[in-house]
């Protein structure tokens, strides 16, 4: 239909002048004025129906070129959820971003204006020839002569620009980055003092890109440039010539009118095709980095029979558990442990230990490499992910807070709790106290960043959302390490309600704050070195009771500095 | 608005010489009908070659010397718009980096960037197409329409009518559009903005296996956004083919009537076709002035938030008389200092008082939220204090350039923030001139310079944006060693030790003795507070106690509960 449409806009725009020619020849010319009336009328029905043509083409391809974005965007963003999370691990979220927005949004003007202009283009410039052939082909060629002129010129200016242009997206990226580099990083430039010179190197950036983006800039202003001279040109030659031609009789006025305008109507597609031919490839290159996005591997789906469960005991085995984050060395290696339903389990050990990726490995967020995970006897790959994860709650080390109230982002936990239900769990997380402070209560806004309330602030928050979501296991990845012991101990003690008859699994740098744990296992470099209770631990006089007496001693001899700390 | 205008001056001459050729351009275009006229009305109906040669070669010469204007046109237009940006750039960023974090909590970062990326690159690109063909299309217009009128009156007199209610109509429909796109950019912005937060929270997503709520979250608002956007482009793109029709019909009326006073004499063939193809011409340039609107309403608003941030008045600054001496001690005394946040009236900081001796450490506790953070930010001056005084050497900080200051401390923040570099580069960050031996102490004490030697190219190892390829504990030693590599006189640590374990902490603790300042820590963990020499307790903005370790056991009631909840209550005793 819209094609339709095109073809007929095309041929309607050749059709006008031609008339026009007519009339000035058959009619005005000759002095004749009976049919001329006829004529015009005509041209007339011939402009209404052009115009008609044009907007109904662009009506129907704005709705089909948005649709379209609307689809790309839904299936990008359901794309983003069945990814693995590795997937983000290893990028930016600003690239992605990139991707999303002006990506796509490149994609929608091209769909939006450039395929109707390059399709009405060609068949322009094929529909113009035609007429111009059949009416004189002496003048056709004549006129014709230009082209090979805009050719060469055209290739020589975009020979030029697309590498200056290149040049110039190079400068003008490298100049956005180190921008948003200087402003988030304000504090650190602030208090090192260091204003002069991060101004230094930003003025030499900003001068290479107006280096770039002066020849780029001065290059491309020479394109409409060119179709002007040359569309003055034919116009002369035209004129010119065809004058010439008129007084041998060969042709007529009213065709040196109808060429005058046919040589305006076929620069512009020309134009049109070069100008457009730049935005279809960035759309192309745009809508190709979509689609790699939309080609990447899906989270493993769930395994054919895997079973739904709706409700957990929380007993959790691993057997021979290896994992690597597709590196050569193992993060976690022959892992063997085993808890039983309701109980408390801490994992210690230093930084980078892969305690996090026991947990990752828990919550399915990856997949072992070898051994096997079993959640109340049932290997945790034949349970579907989603029903599985919603038996789960979480306290993460960055709590993550949306923008919403507060309300909202407690309820994020249970979806359907009402508001006393909500108000209860804060309570119970002892986030009430400062929520009651804040100017609107539970119905204060908290912007992008949740800024204006502070970090151990949004760890009450996520701890009342977890309390909220009442799942069979929780997991705490150093959730109180941002809260100070004050706040931690008023919360202990509703953590504690919390864990009760709930498997619990705590990754803690504090030893406090795990004393409790009917198990804790001690990881390092991937391997549980020892288990057992905190007790039995103390007797074994291993790593982890020296880890522990190496504070309380710290405790003892803390007023004399030692040199070793210990 | 008027300050951006400033930022033309120094090109007023390249501009005017673009204005000028520009001019040359438009004169040629207009003449183009009007030459022709001559060739069928002296040249072809009188039957004389000669004339129509002249004039076909007038016309040549006049395509090339226009060709020729505006070949120059460019290279004036380019610079004069690379330099008005690069202008606007340089002094923005300069105003920015003046900022106090008061200026700085007025726009958010992200919109600061864009101000400075993308506002920056509209204007530059609109002086570009102003000084080439903005102001050439209303000129076209009305050049077209008083051509016509030299060409034949009575004829003209057609074009005099419809154009001014085409224009009002233009005008109309622009406006009702620009609501429209506001809106669909509202649109987009809540697309994008849902887009972002799952993004950034899709590990909590997949946590809490909520990604079918947040589909249907984001399907509502990408429908809104789609029937707004086809809502606007219909508009705009409506008005093409009735504009078009419109002009097409004064041809025909053209015609018309034309054809008439031909036959009675009163008008010739070639003024005719001369006035017909003014028509055409006067068309294209209508059809960009919806583009010509779009770019310059944009460009006004652009203007309008860069004007913001170079109306903002940075409200830190060096008074005129100030001592600069540079060699400090890092004695540091606060004397009944209150505080809150320019932009709110909850004191944040209450009457605070207390001296801290060169070389000493001192742990700063207290509840989350009750101040500390905001405490240490009034050392560096990042805010001004709102009553009190902060004195280092007893000096009151508002009086000491604030360079001055800054370069004698070392401030590691709570969030390691890393640059875009080497790991080498991160650490010189805090002093340009330190050696390779200075950097490798560094690193030493910060306890890094393992994990440095193990990465591929250890020290030049390059780091992406924020350090992406660092574990957090990892990037908040390497903050340290940035801090410490300048050997401050004064060293703030932002609970900068959260992400360490015991052992790495304790050792990195031990090796700041090594170091003679002041030091300053936020911490939780009373096992780093008692190897300090004194303790601040602060609590909802007021100093709570202050003293020795051992001071405080004995004196303090928070404090040793602080200590009981980490320790038991066996070792309290």
């Amino acid at each position: 239909m819209v094609l339709l449409m095109v073809a007929a806009s095309s041929a309607l725009g050749l059709l006008g002048p031609y008339m026009i020619g007519m009339a000035i020849d058959d009619y005005i010319v000759e002095g004749k004025s009976n049919g001329l009336f006829t004529l015009l009328a005509g041209l007339t029905a011939v402009y209404l129906l052009h115009s008609l043509a044009l907007w109904l083409q662009n009506f129907w391809m704005i709705g089909i070129a948005q649709s379209t974005i609307y689809r790309m965007r839904s299936l990008l963003f359901q794309h983003f959820h069945s990814l693995p999370i590795h997937f983000f691990d290893k990028r930016q979220h600003g690239e992605l971003m990139s991707r999303v927005t002006n990506d796509i949004e490149n994609v929608s003007t091209t769909l939006n204006s450039s395929i109707i202009q390059i399709i009405s283009s060609v068949l322009t410039l094929i529909g113009t020839i035609a007429v111009m052939l059949w009416l004189s082909p002496l003048l056709t060629l004549v006129t014709l002569t230009i082209v090979p002129l805009m050719f060469f010129g055209m290739k020589w200016i975009t020979g030029r620009t697309g590498r200056l242009y290149k040049e110039q997206q190079l400068n003008l990226g490298e100049l956005n980055g180190y921008i948003e580099e200087t402003i988030s990083g304000q504090r650190i430039i602030k208090t090192f003092s260091q204003e002069h010179r991060v101004v230094g190197e930003f003025l030499q950036k900003s001068e290479r890109l107006k280096q770039a983006g002066y020849w780029a800039q001065t290059y491309a202003g020479f394109i409409p440039k060119l179709m002007t001279v040359l569309n003055n040109l034919s116009f002369a030659i035209v004129a010119a010539v065809g004058g010439i031609l008129a007084l041998n009789g060969s042709i007529s006025i009213g065709i040196i009118v109808v060429f005058t305008e046919y040589s305006r109507q076929f620069t512009r597609p020309l134009n049109d095709l070069s100008n457009q031919f730049n935005t279809l490839l960035s759309a192309v290159a745009g809508a190709n980095r979509v689609f790699a996005i939309l080609d990447e591997e899906e989270e493993s789906s769930d395994e054919k029979g895997a079973k739904s469960v709706s409700l957990l005991k929380g007993e959790v085995e691993f057997k021979k558990v290896t994992f690597s984050y597709g590196q050569e060395t193992d993060v976690v290696s022959g892992l063997n442990f085993r808890v039983a339903p309701g109980e408390t389990v801490a994992l210690v050990g230093p930084t980078g230990a892969g305690k996090t990726t026991i947990i990752n490995l828990l919550s399915r967020f990856y997949e072992p490499d070898d051994g096997t995970i079993l959640m109340d006897g049932y290997e945790l790959s034949r349970i579907k992910r989603n029903s599985l994860r919603k038996q789960m709650a979480f306290v993460l080390q960055d709590s993550y807070l949306f923008q919403g109230t507060i309300r909202e982002n407690i309820r994020y936990g249970r979806l359907d709790a009402d508001n006393e239900e909500v108000e209860e769990a804060a309570k119970l997380a002892n986030a009430d106290s400062f929520i009651m402070r804040l100017p609107q209560g539970y119905d204060t806004l908290l912007d992008q960043e949740g800024s204006g309330i502070s970090q151990g602030q949004r760890q009450l928050l996520s701890i009342a959302r977890a309390i909220l979501t009442d799942p069979s296991i929780l997991i705490l990845d150093e959730a109180t390490s941002s809260i100070d012991t004050i706040t931690e101990l008023k919360i202990q003690e509703a953590l504690q309600r919390l864990m009760k008859g709930r498997t619990s699994f705590i990754i803690a740098h504090r030893l406090n704050t795990i004393q409790q744990a009917d198990q804790i296992l001690v990881i390092e470099e991937g391997k549980i070195i020892e288990k057992g209770s905190h007790k039995e631990l103390l007797n074994q006089k291993g790593f982890y009771s020296e880890l522990f007496n190496s504070q309380l001693k710290g405790n003892a001899n803390s007023f004399v500095p030692s040199p070793e700390g210990s | 608005m008027k300050t951006i205008f400033t930022f033309l001056k120094p090109y007023k001459l390249p501009m005017a010489a673009a204005l000028s050729l520009m001019l040359i351009e438009l004169a040629v275009e207009l003449a183009q009908p009007l030459l022709m006229a001559k060739i069928i009305d002296d040249g072809i109906m009188e039957r004389d070659m000669h004339v129509i040669i002249i004039w076909g070669a007038v016309m040549m010469a006049a395509s090339i010397l226009a060709f020729a204007a505006g070949i120059t046109n460019s290279f004036l237009a380019a610079h004069s718009s690379q330099n008005f940006g690069f202008d606007i750039r340089k002094h923005l960023f300069e105003k920015v980096q003046s900022f106090s974090f008061a200026n700085f909590n007025t726009f958010s970062n992200a919109s600061l960037i864009t101000r400075m990326t993308n506002d920056v690159n509209q204007l530059q690109n609109t002086l570009f197409m102003s000084l080439r063909i903005a102001i050439r299309a209303p000129l076209l217009v009305i050049g077209g329409i008083v051509m016509a009128f030299l060409v034949n009156v009575k004829l003209a007199l057609i074009f005099a009518i419809i154009v001014p209610p085409l224009i009002i109509f233009l005008v109309w429909a622009m406006k009702k559009a620009a609501g429209l796109f506001g809106n669909v950019q509202k649109r987009l912005d809540k697309v994008n903005g849902v887009m972002r937060e799952n993004l950034t929270g899709m590990r909590l997503i997949k946590a809490f296996a909520r990604g079918e709520h947040e589909e249907n979250r984001f399907e509502e608002s990408n429908q809104n956004l789609m029937a707004g956007t086809v809502k606007a482009l219909r508009l705009t793109e409506t008005t093409i083919p009735i504009l078009l029709f419109v002009m097409n019909l004064g041809v025909i009326v053209v015609l018309w009537y034309g054809a008439a006073e031909i036959n009675t004499g009163g008008i010739q063939v070639g003024e005719l076709v001369a006035i017909v193809n003014y028509a055409a011409r006067i068309t294209t340039a209508f059809s960009m002035f919806s583009f010509i609107i779009m770019v310059f309403s944009r460009a006004g608003a652009s203007a309008r938030r860069i004007s913001e941030v170079f109306e903002e008045d940075v409200d830190l600054k060096d008074s005129g008389d100030m001592i600069s001496n540079k060699g400090m001690n890092g004695q540091i005394e606060f004397r009944s200092v209150s505080f809150h946040y320019p932009e709110s009236t909850i004191p944040v900081l209450k009457d605070i008082s207390f001296k801290v001796n060169s070389g000493q450490t001192v742990a700063l506790m207290g509840a989350t939220g009750s101040g500390k953070t905001s405490l240490f930010q009034l050392i560096p001056r990042l805010y001004d204090v709102t009553a009190g005084e902060v004195l280092v050497d007893g000096q009151d900080v508002r009086d000491i350039p604030l360079e001055t200051l800054r370069m004698q401390l070392g401030y590691v923040p709570q969030e390691a923030l890393l640059f875009t570099g080497s790991v080498k580069s991160n650490i010189v960050w805090g002093k340009e001139n330190a050696t390779d031996e200075d950097v490798k102490t560094a690193a030493e004490n910060a306890q890094i310079h393992e994990t440095i030697e193990k990465l591929p190219e250890k020290y030049h190892t390059l780091l992406g944006q924020r350090g992406v390829n660092l574990s957090g504990g990892q990037k908040q030693r390497l903050s340290i060693a940035r801090a410490l590599v300048r050997r401050p006189k004064i060293l703030l640590l932002d609970d900068s030790t959260s992400a360490l374990d015991l052992k790495t902490e304790r050792k990195l603790l031990a090796a700041l003795k090594g170091y003679t300042c002041t030091t300053f820590i936020i911490t939780q963990k009373i096992s780093t507070a008692m190897k300090t020499d004194k303790i601040l307790l602060i609590d909802d903005g007021s100093l709570l106690a202050e003293g020795s370790p051992q001071e405080l056991m004995k004196n303090s009631d928070l404090y040793r509960d602080i200590y009981q909840s980490q320790f038991g209550k066996e070792s309290a005793n």
